[in-house]
């Protein structure tokens, strides 16, 4: 098991912030966690199952994020302390049943942990979840560093408890996947029971039905929640003013961004002329709390990442403490102080901050910036996104791509979300050409599959991966095959959720803290559903591409599964399925008709051209062994051997 | 000379213009060009300047005076059936194998005599799949017949010819179209004078050919005319009928040609070749002699393999009666002149400069005769 689970009081270790946020969740004596992968989220989860056995949690990698939420809420119904994690686009899968939850309230204090990805490093898009909290009447906690990452989490659990609702904490990539030192407290003795109460009044909380009627009661319930936990915010360790009594300007931040600003004051040497007001707690913001700080200058600049959420907030209540505080010049994203879009880092942070100033400030030597653009551009190879050596989606995209061209009808791929995404571009032959959220591919296909009264005659194919199809496309096949939609489904079966480290899912034998369950099986489910279904080897590239082409000619719902797993994988790591290798005096070079078909189309980073004999030749070290492109090259100097 | 381009230029040229018929030459040259259903498709764009795919396309420029240089010793006149040594009727012999033939089954025991004969080592045909022409190599003389019949779709025979002269074969006997014995014509020239080229071909067979049709766009056709009946055979009856026959298994079928009109690819209504010219010999029906073929001989080597047939009792041959020939050298006209028509209308022919790179050229005596040939 891992430090996290056994460390003692009073420890001092340097922590990633999933790290402390697990270490916190453990220190509150939480019973439940359960979550749905998705990056900067999966540490928190898996450091849980690390410690599952040991500190008595139940932990578990949930079909989706509603069911996350779900299963967690459960817990805190029958009196437990539990958690939700996923990331922050998962929070919109979930944000039916949150809703709800608010409503109803909660028992056991249950938190909700978003990680969020400015800048879309690790994502689809660049959203952002706080404004559920609003949208919600939950209240809202952004740790600023390592230590209140842990520290946070678990005063989470007593405010829930306090005001008997969901709280919500969001933390950011710099924060979960950065690291720093973080102090432990003591680990729980706690000897949790579960049982779930329903025999009281409909108003009860504590024992009565967890249902939400009736609402303008519920609503009003919620409404008083959250003023509790304004008044608790009002004096919170978590918000804390640094810097001059009358400051010229005031920054008010969280999260990482606060660890920005510091830096930034720090950059320009403004610690007499700025102050920064940290908060903690980010909604609701504590009125009296801010009004007093908001006094102290009449310049406001807001720091945070993504949506101007705070900043809103700050002028909201400005607006209505202008009689006190008197008029404020606002700065922040909404005014491009700040970029609207993309992360933040200290230097944005500082000019920014220097532009309010009229101060001069240039973050690197202009010389020095040129030269380092000019030799990023000039100097480092030209590479996009792609799939690893030997990775199975390059094979099954190769047969997508060339069955779709033969095919001749000006079929179309609808992708979904999964290192799969990448079928949009050169690296998966540039066959996907929508996506959008976890299994709309085969939502969208569904649709498309409709359009054929009104004269649509291209073949619809979507894809999705064996994760993403429990997720959320299974609802959506259903709708295909209720609604007699014409589309092909191509199950990229990879035996695992790769994208984000291997987590299991239902079609896995084990959980998340390695025990065994049973598996379901997609090729049953589908049929089940009424789908026409086929399984196919993605290395098998004649069969996949004959499968396929007799798929997209024949009606109704089909469902291929090609099925292999990722190269990665921790069942195939380091072993090669063949040994490849090329014979650079079969391979006719720049003379052979196929016009580098291999290093300028396939594409497989374990094959190069050699630019001195004008060859292809295979990089031993990079090639996975796969042996796919034994199959595309046309003179056939590339063999495969089954490796011993 | 025909100028020489690559991919990119024969997708703008013909794919983009609609003007593939599927012949299949460009099929498998490389790894981007393939044919599924009758229809070819690139797979991947290929940036190469100058490539196999444009040299040997029989729609992209055809130099006919360059043609006949080259394997009529002669220049380029228009005839209506083009020059030949021979014109006759025949039939398959008694020696020669059985099948579902069209005609007289003169093709199966041309090519029959042929691989027995060794004069070719593998012979490239056209089976069927139900409606859908499939290109062969056969090289077993009594599976010559397994591809007996005319298919009336445009096929991508010619698939199997690269095919074969990869796997090998030095000697090839190759059964086609016009469109095909042109493309095949073109490739034996080896316009982009490849070293290590040798001429794979050793006897060409040209079918007699007014058009093809566009396999997808007859499929639906047929599906509605016989259901899932699977087709055996395909027949135009001479005028006044005005119908398509097919057999299947359980039944005859009729389908009007008005019906039928509409699917002959664009790419046929530029072709001025009825009779496949380049072939080494040319075989077509009889009108009004069922069971007999037209024999068209026109070169020495076809001359030597029809001459051979006879003597091993592989072929019956006769006189061609004179106003078959008249006949026939009126329809082979008509195709030129329509052609030609077709082709003025589009700038196609001989044409200069930038539009010069999809055009036919043909000497201007060609075409004043064959103008001739259709006001007389």
């Amino acid at each position: 098991m891992s430090i996290i689970g056994k460390a003692k009081e009073g420890e001092r270790h340097l922590l990633m912030g999933n790290d402390a946020i697990a270490r916190g969740i453990i220190e509150a004596g939480a019973s439940v966690a359960a979550g749905y992968p998705g990056t900067p989220s999966s540490e928190i989860i898996e450091n849980l199952a690390k410690a599952a056995k040991e500190r008595n949690i139940y932990v578990e990698w949930s079909v989706n994020e509603k069911v996350a939420m779900e299963v967690a809420a459960a817990a805190s119904f029958a009196g437990l302390r539990t958690v939700a994690v996923m990331k922050q686009v998962g929070v919109n899968v979930a944000s039916d049943f949150m809703l709800h939850l608010s409503e109803t309230g909660t028992r056991g204090g249950m938190i909700l942990i978003s990680c969020e990805d400015p800048g879309a490093l690790s994502s689809g898009n660049e959203g952002e979840s706080r404004p559920f909290a609003k949208l919600f009447e939950v209240p809202l906690l952004e740790p600023g560093d390592f230590q209140e990452a842990k520290d946070m989490t678990r005063w989470a659990f007593e405010l829930s408890e306090k005001v008997r609702n969901l709280v919500m904490i969001r933390s950011v990539t710099r924060l979960s996947h950065a690291s720093g030192n973080v102090t432990l407290g003591p680990l729980p003795d706690v000897v949790p029971h579960a049982r779930f109460k329903f025999r009281g009044d409909e108003m009860d909380p504590d024992e009565g039905p967890v249902v939400t009627f009736p609402v303008a009661y519920r609503h009003t319930l919620m409404q008083t929640k959250l003023a509790q936990a304004v008044a608790l915010f009002e004096d919170c360790p978590f918000n804390r003013y640094e810097g001059p009594e009358q400051p010229e300007v005031l920054i008010v931040t969280s999260s990482a961004c606060y660890l920005y600003t510091k830096e930034a004051v720090d950059l320009l040497d403004v610690q007499d002329r700025v102050g920064v007001l940290k908060m903690g707690t980010t909604w609701p913001l504590p009125p009296k709390y801010m009004e007093k700080h908001l006094a102290k200058s009449k310049i406001i600049f807001t720091v945070e990442e993504v949506l101007p959420f705070m900043e809103d907030n700050v002028k909201i209540l400005a607006a209505g403490l202008a009689e006190r505080i008197g008029f404020k010049r606002f700065h922040g994203r909404g005014d491009g102080t700040l970029p609207a879009v993309n992360e933040l880092n200290p230097d944005l942070v500082a000019a920014g901050l220097a532009r309010i100033l009229e101060m001069e400030y240039t973050a690197a030597d202009p010389e020095y910036a040129r030269l380092s653009e000019e030799s990023a551009i000039s100097g480092a190879p030209q590479r996009d996104l792609a799939f690893c050596a030997g990775c199975p989606h390059r094979a099954s995209f190769w047969s997508l791509h060339n069955a779709l061209e033969i095919d001749g009808r000006e079929g179309f791929v609808c992708g979904d979300i999964g290192c799969y995404a990448l079928g949009s571009r050169p690296t998966g032959f540039s066959v996907s050409k929508t996506g959008h959220a976890m299994g709309s591919g085969t939502g969208v296909a569904s649709g498309f599959g409709k359009l054929g009264r009104f004269g649509m005659t291209q073949p619809v194919v979507s894809v999705c991966g064996d994760s993403t199809f429990f997720h959320a496309a299974m609802p959506a096949l259903v709708n295909a095959v209720h609604t007699q939609s014409e589309m092909t489904m191509v199950v990229m079966d990879n035996s695992g959720t790769a994208m984000t480290g291997f987590q299991p899912h239902p079609g896995l034998t084990a959980d998340a803290a390695g025990e065994e369950v049973p598996a379901l099986d997609i090729s049953d489910i589908a049929r089940a559903m009424g789908a026409n279904v086929d399984v196919a080897d993605p290395f098998d590239l004649d069969t996949t591409q004959r499968k396929l082409l007799a798929l997209l000619s024949k009606g109704g719902v089909n469902v291929l599964i090609l099925k292999q797993a990722c190269a990665l994988s921790p069942e195939k790591k380091g072993k090669k399925l063949y040994n490849v290798t090329l014979d650079p005096a079969i391979c006719l070079g720049e003379n052979c008709g196929c016009n580098k078909l291999c290093t300028r189309v396939f594409k497989c980073p374990g094959l190069k051209w050699d630019s001195e004999t004008k060859t292809a030749h295979i990089d031993e070290l990079t090639c996975s062994g796969c042996g796919v492109c034994a199959s595309i090259c046309p003179s056939g100097a590339i063999t495969k051997k089954e490796a011993v | 000379m025909k100028q020489l381009y690559g991919s990119s230029e024969l997708i703008e040229d013909v794919f983009d213009r609609d003007l593939c018929v599927g012949c299949g030459m460009c099929v498998d040259l490389c790894p981007y060009f393939k044919n599924y259903l009758g229809k070819t498709s690139q797979l991947f764009a290929c940036d190469l300047e100058k490539g196999r795919c444009y040299a040997y396309c029989p729609k992209t420029e055809v130099d006919l005076g360059q043609l006949a240089t080259a394997y009529w010793d002669r220049p380029y006149e228009g005839l209506p059936l083009g020059p030949y040594r021979k014109i006759a009727i025949a039939r398959a012999g008694e020696k020669a194998p059985r099948g579902r033939f069209q005609g007289g089954g003169t093709v199966t025991a041309l090519i029959a005599h042929a691989l027995t004969t060794k004069r070719i080592d593998a012979a490239v045909l056209t089976g069927r799949d139900g409606a859908v022409g499939v290109p062969m190599v056969v090289t077993d003389p009594d599976d010559v017949s397994k591809a007996s019949g005319s298919k009336f779709t445009a096929s991508p025979t010619l698939a199997a010819l690269n095919g074969a002269i990869r796997d090998g074969y030095a000697n090839i006997g190759v059964v086609g179209t016009p469109c095909q014995i042109t493309a095949v014509a073109q490739m034996r020239q080896n316009p982009l004078e490849l070293k290590d080229f040798n001429d794979p071909v050793g006897l060409t067979v040209g079918l007699f050919c007014t058009w093809a049709l566009d396999t997808r766009k007859l499929l639906p056709v047929v599906d509605e005319c016989v259901g899932d009946a699977c087709v055996l055979s395909m027949d135009v009856p001479p005028p006044p009928a005005e119908i398509m026959v097919i057999d299947t298994e359980e039944k005859q079928a009729q389908i009007p040609l008005s019906k039928i009109r509409p699917l002959v690819p664009l790419g046929c209504q530029l072709c001025p070749d009825m009779t496949s010219e380049w072939a080494d010999v040319s075989v077509g029906q009889v009108e009004g002699m069922p069971g007999w073929n037209t024999l068209i001989v026109r070169t020495e080597r076809g001359e030597q393999a029809v001459d051979q047939a006879i003597e091993s009792g592989y072929l019956d041959v006769r006189d061609l009666p004179e106003e078959n020939l008249q006949g026939l050298e009126k329809a082979g006209a008509g195709k030129k002149s329509r052609a030609l028509e077709a082709l003025a209308e589009k700038g196609g022919l001989n044409a200069q400069g930038a539009e010069g790179r999809l055009t036919l050229r043909m000497p201007p005596e060609a075409i004043a005769n064959i103008t001739a040939a259709k006001r007389g």
